[in-house]
């Protein structure tokens, strides 16, 4: 594929040594924009395509830099002390830059794919034969070509590529993006359509369908199942977990992720109400039997 | 009874109940406190002791070490031996006369222990003898080598209380002593004891010696015993796990608080290449790992030497220790440590040996007497920038003219330490250099390193074959991020001038808090793979390590003057002295230890850390300049956790590191451990080859490694 310059990806972080997202040891690259609203998303800041910035109060120093550019009054000091009001905020960003104390923080940059491999790259060292770089978000499959062209040049150098998808997307993308892709993370959220409906504001069965269409195609895989106590612990979704997986030629195992509660805190640095859910914590004796029952019929990760 | 792990998964069990219940009372003090109770001998009963000479006094005093210390037999023994004298705990020579210590004791060094396994103490004893028929000595070489004679005399008392002390209660114990360690050892249980016994008379007499290669040591032993079937595995792990229960003995059940226990630089250095480049890893490699892996003991800490052709099954070993925490076990990367001995003059042959100091301070066991002179280079930069006082601002215009002030506070520090501890210390006398004086009695350790005999001359007296002297930097990521963010706020942003920017930091950023968050949040520092401070670290480095090398050439003295860097705990002791810095860090805030970023700088984990601290040129750091890096258990979560920890060494070897010492941190566990110090006795942290049961460290330390730990997260 030709290189385009104006081609960016809108990046919310890149991040070394991760060990939890594909194997060996691998550097992470977060994509802004998610077609699915997953009520227990715990990267907030990937849902929006557009910009938006995190505030983290407690850095904030009330130095008042961000009130002289602001241009609808959305920052404030008062008494001494700085405010903010979200509600006449129109996201120009133009406080983030002049921010000293990282209280304010842009939630993405645009990046070329050049750039991002540019930085997969420092760390080549620690890849090995098993390690490389996932693109996750955020949904990278809005991205397709953005993502094939910076897989491409990974692959060229002998770099493992993996991408974690919700598998929400038009079809014709696995086209753009199968030569190139290692390896996929798929999210099944929840094989039950109507949950999974109420859950994340679309319908399970397109996801199902391009994941089978991408096994067809011989798109390896691994499952990644997130994992909520009284929401999807059921054995039902389990059986079918264990029936998808077996449908598919190309699978290499599930993995089930237990649901945590860190994502409310940058909901807080998004200026969104809390929505964190303790109670659906699973404990560890529910995540092992949950692991016990599928490995009888899956390879469990 | 579960040893501590900071792991999910629990550690293996693979010895017998009765010698894990045997461990597990002697890492909670069983031996320790018995030790304190019996502090030293006394010297008094000898009338006319004042009178004599220093060398007679200590030999008296080992021959009466070795005559009186309480003897120590216990019923999940294997081998028998015990430092049973508490003085000996504090660095010294555990003999009192009249109240009083009177003679101190040698640390910083491993002796050579294969020729003892290999000839027998016997054949120390005729090679002595053979060498006082020389005609040529002098007085003073003859006495000593008298002392040494003494010295194999009192192991040989000593020796025989314990044959007498076995003989009806441990008959198998009985048979080994009898053969070892003045007789040649012959298979692998006498090796062990002759290794062990050798070990225990040294650390009895109060020194601390490290053990080096214990594989190279014991493997062959080992091997010859199991093709001949006269020992399994099994056996042979229970057998040998009492060397290393044995080696906590000086654990107590109460330390108080310091800088911490568990430090007597008992090292043992595993696996890497023989004299014919051929990996040495054997089963003993993999029974010492799998008994530390069981019991979680930190006592003997393991430094393995790593290349590019190390077996994925002693990675993978490796990598499951580490997993438990403790800091057990750290690496070396051989290929750049051998280099780096190629370049300080070492015969290829001489440096394949290298183990260390007994900490990671690299040397040739046997053969070496060691001391290293640490010094801060931030004071340094404090100074060059005016910072020390009230007095009148320099008037420095660029990055450049910073630097070069800071380059000769540093030069005129390291010519200095050339002046006091090489050219005033040694004095040529018309035959050879000697020691100017300030020297006390060795002999306990002098036998064990090779010169002494052959040249009839002690430790302290370039007796060894080697003399090395080593000054090590410390602060230098300081260092490095301060030039750094003087460099962008001063010179090139020009946010503040020069003296301004001096004044803030006497006032210590009283009333610049918007400008100490700016460089505090907007610079990134050394330690996250970002070219511009990490290359100011191997700047620094480099022109310390030229101008150690300049030193060196500069006389003839039989000295090695080698460069490394480390703080261990000192940058505790330094902060006092310390001032503000220019990346934003206040009086009295925890700094950088060793070659690690300054915590709280370092925010891309453990890859960028390993990046950034291979772009200094580590090989002329001869000496050796450690990174510590802590990972959090979560992320080495199951079979991709030992990948991860594979791939991290692998990786640290293919970019030239030197030392790294990967420990596995469990914040929360470290914070309940200072609330509850007594349910968390044996869990234990290390610090750069150095380590100590968490408990035993003051508060300010357990904070710096909380804080540390905090980085991860």
């Amino acid at each position: 594929m030709e290189s385009r310059e104006t081609l960016r990806l809108p990046v919310t972080k890149i991040q070394k040594f991760c060990t939890g997202d594909g194997p060996g040891i691998r550097t992470t690259v977060f994509l802004k924009g998610c077609p699915l609203r997953c009520v227990w998303c715990h990267n907030p800041e990937t849902q929006s395509a557009q910009q938006e910035f995190f505030y983290t109060e407690k850095f904030c120093v009330s130095c008042g830099s961000c009130c002289t550019v602001c241009p609808t009054g959305a920052h404030e000091i008062v008494d001494g002390r700085h405010t903010l009001d979200r509600g006449k905020c129109t996201r120009c960003m133009k406080c983030v830059p002049v921010c000293v104390s990282m209280a304010l923080e842009g939630c993405s940059a645009p990046q070329t794919p050049r750039e991002i491999y540019a930085e997969g790259m420092k760390d080549k060292a620690f890849y090995g034969k098993t390690g490389g770089v996932t693109v996750s978000g955020g949904e990278p499959m809005l991205y397709a070509d953005g993502v094939a062209e910076l897989f491409g040049m990974f692959r060229a150098s002998g770099v493992h590529t993996a991408m974690e998808t919700c598998g929400f997307f038009e079809r014709e993308r696995l086209q753009t993006v199968l030569p190139v892709t290692d390896l996929f993370l798929w999210d099944v959220k929840d094989t039950d359509d109507a949950r999974h409906r109420q859950n994340t504001g679309v319908p399970f069965e397109p996801i199902r369908e391009n994941l089978l269409a991408a096994d067809a195609m011989g798109a390896k895989t691994v499952l990644r199942c997130i994992f909520i106590r009284g929401v999807n612990d059921d054995r039902r979704h389990l059986e079918a977990l264990a029936g998808l997986y077996e449908s598919l030629t190309n699978c290499r195992g599930v993995e089930l992720l237990p649901y945590h509660t860190y994502g409310d805190s940058k909901r807080i640095q998004l200026g969104l109400p809390s929505s964190a859910h303790p109670e659906w914590i699973p404990t560890a004796e529910d995540l092992q039997s949950a692991k016990a029952f599928l490995r009888k019929y899956v390879k469990v990760i | 009874m579960d040893f501590y792990t900071v792991y999910t998964g629990k550690r293996p069990v693979r010895l017998s109940a009765a010698l894990r219940q045997w461990a597990w009372r002697v890492m909670h003090g069983e031996y320790g406190d018995e030790a304190v109770k019996n502090d030293s001998v006394s010297m008094d009963e000898f009338a006319d002791f004042a009178e004599r000479s220093p060398l007679e006094k200590y030999d008296l005093a080992i021959r009466q070490i070795a005559l009186k210390a309480p003897l120590r037999i216990c019923g999940e023994e294997s081998i028998v031996g015990s430092a049973t004298l508490g003085a000996a705990i504090d660095h010294v020579v555990p003999a009192r006369y009249q109240q009083n210590h009177f003679v101190s004791s040698i640390s910083h060094l491993t002796i050579r222990y294969d020729k003892v396994l290999r000839e027998g103490l016997n054949a120390y004893q005729t090679e002595i003898r053979e060498r006082l028929a020389d005609p040529e000595l002098t007085e003073e070489q003859t006495a000593f080598l008298h002392s040494l004679e003494s010295t194999v005399e009192s192991l040989r008392i000593w020796h025989g209380r314990y044959l007498e002390a076995t003989k009806d209660a441990k008959p198998e114990v009985y048979a080994l002593l009898q053969q070892v360690p003045f007789s040649p050892a012959r298979n692998f249980r006498e090796a062990v004891q002759s290794l062990w016994f050798l070990f225990a008379f040294v650390r009895l007499c109060g020194n601390w010696p490290g053990i080096g290669r214990i594989d190279w040591l014991l493997g062959d032993y080992l091997r010859r015993d199991l093709e001949s079937g006269a020992i399994d595995l099994r056996t042979a792990r229970e057998f040998f796990a009492s060397f290393f229960v044995k080696g906590c003995e000086w654990i107590q059940s109460n330390t108080p608080p310091a800088t911490g226990d568990a430090q007597h630089y008992q090292n043992i250095v595993l696996a890497g290449i023989d004299e014919n480049g051929k990996e040495i890893a054997n089963a003993v490699t993999y029974l010492v790992l799998d008994i530390v892996e069981e019991l979680g003991i930190s006592d003997f800490p393991i430094t393995v030497r790593l290349n590019r052709k190390t077996p994925e099954k002693l990675l993978r070993k490796i990598a499951r220790v580490m997993r438990h925490g403790g800091g057990i076990v750290a690496v070396y990367n051989e290929e750049l440590v051998l280099r780096a001995l190629a370049r300080e003059g070492y015969a290829p042959a001489e440096a394949v040996h290298f183990a260390n100091d007994g900490c990671w301070e690299v040397q040739i066991p046997g053969k070496t007497m060691f001391r290293y002179m640490p010094f801060d280079a931030l004071q340094l930069l404090n100074r060059a920038l005016g910072l020390d006082g009230e007095g009148e601002i320099p008037d420095l215009r660029s990055i450049e003219q910073v630097y070069d002030r800071f380059k000769a506070e540093l030069e005129a520090t390291v010519k200095a330490l050339y002046k006091s501890e090489v050219t005033d210390a040694y004095v040529h006398d018309g035959k050879r250099w000697r020691n100017a004086g300030g020297q006390y009695p060795t002999s306990v350790v002098s036998l064990f390193e090779d010169g002494s005999i052959q040249k009839a001359v002690p430790y302290f007296d370039l007796g060894p074959v080697y003399t090395v002297l080593s000054p090590h930097i410390g602060g230098s990521p300081d260092v490095a991020n301060s030039l750094y963010a003087l460099q962008k706020v001063v010179f090139e942003e020009k946010l503040v001038s020069f003296a301004e920017m001096v004044r803030i930091l006497r006032d210590n950023w009283e009333g610049a808090e918007q400008l100490r968050q700016y460089v505090k949040n907007r610079y990134v520092y050394y330690g996250n793979d970002a070219e511009d401070a990490d290359l100011w670290h191997a700047r620094i480095c480099d022109d310390f390590a030229d101008m150690v090398k300049t030193c060196e050439a500069s006389s003839d003295i039989p000295v090695k003057f080698i460069p490394g860097l480390s703080t261990f705990g000192r940058q505790i002791n330094w902060l006092p002295n310390r001032s503000a810095t220019a990346f934003g860090y206040r009086r009295g805030d925890i700094l950088a230890g060793n070659a690690s970023p300054t915590p709280g700088t370092d925010m891309n984990g453990a890859t960028a850390m390993i990046r950034s601290y291979c772009k200094t040129d580590l090989e002329k750091l001869s000496c050796g300049a450690a990174l510590d890096i802590k990972i959090f258990p979560e992320s080495l979560k199951g079979e991709n956790g030992i990948t991860a920890l594979k791939e991290l060494m692998r990786g640290f070897v293919k970019l030239n590191g030197y030392f790294m010492q990967l420990d596995t941190m469990d914040l929360q566990v470290l914070k309940e451990a200072q609330q509850h110090p007594e349910q968390y006795k044996t869990l234990s942290v290390r610090v750069s080859g150095w380590n100590a049961r968490f408990v035993t460290l003051n508060r300010e330390w357990q904070n710096m490694i909380i804080q540390r730990t905090a980085q991860g997260m």
